[in-house]
């Protein structure tokens, strides 16, 4: 288990408020929209303004937004390729 | 009247397009579009995105939004000299853009902020146009305007008045335009609805009137034949993927004009542009019409205009009726094969009959309009409603808990005044149910979660209608905190979708199942009043059982700017009643209903008010308590109306200030109408609430709720 992927799991339970889910609860490959979890659209376009805002990362095309909220791995993948912090 | 005929007598309207009829008329029949980058206030980050905004509108001491409603209320009423006996306005910005002035400029003081509420607006326009009698507002997002249409059209039929001056008013804010943004449903180059390469919508702004009668005027420019309303139950803002809710409002329209597909000649399209919305409305019309008449959005022309949309294209739809033109799908010039319709790629020079306009909002709340020319069709029915409100299920939260412990408290320290916390609420729902919800929409569910349990139906309720004096307060505040700390960059798209005033109706509708009508009503002091009067108006003997819920949330920093009843120094109260209500003769259940509403208080109210009430002897013999809500902004005038109130029926029984106990908040008389009926159910009152001597029992007498202060309001309860 990667660091950035801890990390966004703790980040997803604040901005979603899932009061009644733990970081270990998450299971990284899991479909993560329509999934267990209960995920819809308005809160991928709340992790897309987390992603832009802790990660310098935007995501403002449906067609790779559903293939980025895949899966929280998929995020994490993406962030890490695109991440300006990630291309320096 | 003889029928439920409905004629247009007069119409007003300010959009992106232009002022008045003509202009309108021209801009259309030239196919021009007002979208242009937004100018109307200045941005962090620009450059700033495609919005529709309305220009050269006169300065004004009121906020945009008023400024607008009273423009198109001027014009609507040229050539009428009488008064309208209502004025319905639709809104969802109010003062909302000079409220985000103040708040930016850091303004601390209350009466700066005396425009904020929604109510204002249509109190605004009531004045204008001298309208002694109700002025009401529906909040239902983006189909507020055509919502209420139908409510005139529905308190028309019921006889409840002969003219009605109703439609909608909304002007830009950054609510909206980061809000929609936030969403990603702005297209950067401009809306095209129904083109195969859209990318959203654009943000609009403006305000049309119409003003309806019973009464044919010589010229009349159209009928309101049929109105349909429908809930999605889908989702907090996106459409039923295959238009189920907005076919269902469609059909209703149809049926209450008693109407076929094939008598349409032209649709005029919700079309804002955004990829779901144009296919959920594409499904919807694919589904009721084997061959869809012409058809065509204006939205690419106008822009988005939110509550005014539905009322400008009601005007729309009474230019296609009497001027001959249908109006083009302006900006799509590539329909996308996926929607199976072809809109109207040219103005047509076409005559129409029969018109039907929709508006969709988020919540899944859907309204669809059916204008005819005038005496082509055979007149509806009219719609006297014979059956009382049933009361069938009830309960209350307040600072005291719920229903229960607000009981207990009254025993005990006559106060149940204050704030519970957040997870109190809500400790009825489970935690993924409220887990994006604040406090507004958490009290409001919380609270038809109660009154359903209460009710112990096998059969859920069909339809909602509540009322809020102020709305989704946390996420406003939230929303627009949150732009601003982050420099206009990242504002919540779940605090936008939330903060609309129908998002907790929209809720309870996604909880049970409830498609069918779905009204949030905003009328400041008494906003649970006029939920239960567009409940009485839209409930017919047919209905199933509806819940009717008034509430409101305190809000740290917005509550003590927004509510003038809020003194310095003194703590929030919040909460609120929640009803499952049957029109139907029920034995063993308590009834309500409201019996008067007037927001002129000048001299003579109170005798039409006695005089609603059934007169002096009625009320001596009928009424064994009284509870009069008179809010502290209004202390003064609530108490001299109270004290002719008495003196002139001569009433001389218990009397409670219910505000001293429930705290001072807008929706506190629905608190009030949930102890009535427990009183009721008991058969006596608290000993704690009445005076020394004076009598507790009630005897088989009704209670009557009185709303004082800016507007006189009468809510009666009877017994088992």
């Amino acid at each position: 288990m990667d660091a950035l992927t801890e990390e966004l799991k703790g980040k997803l339970i604040g901005i979603l408020n899932l009061t009644d889910v733990q970081p270990a609860d998450i299971d990284e490959n899991a479909q993560l929209v329509g999934g267990e979890l209960g995920i819809d659209s308005i809160d991928v376009l709340e992790m897309v303004v987390m992603v832009e805002k802790e990660y310098g990362v935007v995501i403002n095309n449906k067609n790779i937004g559903e293939k980025v909220f895949s899966t929280l791995t998929a995020l994490a993948d993406y962030i890490r390729t695109n991440s300006p912090a990630a291309s320096s | 009247m003889t029928a439920g005929n409905v004629y247009i007598a007069g119409v007003g309207i300010i959009s992106p397009l232009g002022v008045g009829l003509a202009a309108t008329e021209q801009a259309l029949r030239n196919n021009r579009s007002a979208i242009q980058p937004l100018s109307l206030f200045s941005l962090q980050n620009p450059p700033a995105l495609p919005a529709a905004q309305v220009n050269n509108l006169p300065a004004s001491n009121l906020p945009r939004t008023h400024t607008l409603a009273l423009a198109a209320a001027r014009q609507a009423m040229q050539g009428w000299a009488q008064p309208p006996d209502a004025v319905i306005m639709g809104t969802t910005t109010g003062g909302l853009l000079t409220t985000e002035q103040l708040l930016t400029a850091e303004v601390h003081d209350q009466g700066q902020y005396c425009y904020h509420g929604l109510t204002t607006v249509a109190e605004a326009v009531a004045q204008q146009v001298h309208c002694p009698g109700r002025a009401l507002t529906v909040s239902t997002a983006c189909s507020s305007g055509a919502v209420a249409l139908s409510l005139a059209l529905r308190m028309l039929q019921a006889g409840q008045a002969d003219w009605i001056l109703a439609g909608g008013a909304d002007s830009l804010s950054h609510l909206t335009y980061f809000g929609f943004h936030s969403l990603q449903l702005v297209d950067p180059e401009g809306s095209r609805p129904f083109d195969a390469r859209r990318q959203g919508m654009s943000v609009g702004e403006g305000a049309a009137l119409l003003l309806l009668t019973t009464i044919r005027p010589d010229k009349p420019l159209g009928q309101l034949l049929g109105a349909g309303l429908s809930c999605d139950a889908y989702h907090p803002a996106a459409p039923h993927p295959q238009g189920k809710g907005a076919a269902m409002a469609m059909q209703a329209a149809l049926d209450d004009a008693a109407l076929t597909t094939g008598d349409i000649d032209y649709i005029n399209l919700h079309g804002t542009g955004t990829p779901d919305n144009d296919l959920a409305e594409a499904k919807a019309i694919r589904t009721l019409f084997p061959q869809p008449p012409p058809l065509s959005s204006i939205k690419g022309a106008t822009g988005h205009g939110l509550a005014a949309a539905g009322a400008i294209e009601a005007v729309v739809a009474t230019i296609a009726l009497t001027h001959d033109l249908l109006p083009a799908n302006t900006g799509c010039r590539l329909p996308d094969p996926e929607l199976q319709l072809i809109p109207l790629l040219q103005p047509s020079s076409q005559s129409a009959a029969a018109v039907l306009s929709n508006s969709f909002g988020f919540g899944g709340n859907n309204g669809c309009l059916l204008f005819a020319q005038p005496d082509v069709f055979a007149a509806p029915p009219t719609r006297q409603h014979r059956a009382p409100l049933s009361i069938v299920g009830c309960a209350c939260l307040s600072g005291a808990g719920n229903t229960e412990e607000s009981l207990a408290g009254l025993m005990q320290t006559q106060t149940i005044a204050g704030m519970l916390p957040l997870e109190t609420i809500s400790a009825n729902l489970p935690a993924r149910t409220v887990r994006r919800l604040k406090r507004f929409p958490r009290l409001a569910l919380a609270l038809a979660a109660a009154a359903y349990t209460d009710a112990g139906l096998e059969q859920t309720p069909d339809s909602v209608f509540m009322g809020s004096g102020w709305g989704a307060l946390s996420e406003t505040y939230d929303f627009l905190e949150k732009l601003r700390q982050t420099n206009e960059q990242f504002p919540s798209p779940t605090d936008f979708v939330g903060s609309v005033h129908n998002s907790a109706a929209g809720q309870i509708a996604i909880t049970y199942n409830a498609t069918g009508a779905n009204i949030t009503s905003s009328g400041g002091d008494y906003s649970f009043e006029q939920a239960l009067l567009a409940a009485d108006s839209l409930l017919d003997d047919h209905s199933a059982p509806a819940f009717v819920i008034g509430a409101d949330e305190g809000h740290a920093q917005f509550s003590p700017l927004f509510d003038p009843s809020i003194l310095p120094g003194s703590s929030l109260a919040d909460g609120g009643g929640g009803f499952c209500l049957h029109r139907k003769e029920l034995p063993g259940t308590c009834q309500i209903r409201v019996p008067f509403y007037q927001n002129d208080t000048a001299a003579g109210a109170i005798d039409k008010l006695i005089a609603a009430l059934g007169g002096k002897q009625t009320l001596l013999s009928d009424y064994g308590l009284l509870m009069a809500g008179i809010p502290a902004a209004a202390d003064k005038a609530g108490r001299e109306q109270l004290a002719e109130f008495l003196s002139k029926s001569m009433l001389n029984i218990p009397l409670v200030y219910y505000r001293q106990f429930t705290g001072q908040f807008a929706s506190a008389s629905a608190v009030a109408a949930v102890l009535a009926v427990q009183f009721l159910h008991r058969g006596e009152l608290p000993s704690g609430l009445v005076a020394a001597g004076e009598p507790t029992a009630l005897t088989g007498k009704k209670i009557l709720i009185l709303g004082l202060g800016t507007a006189i309001t009468a809510m009666a309860v009877s017994g088992p």
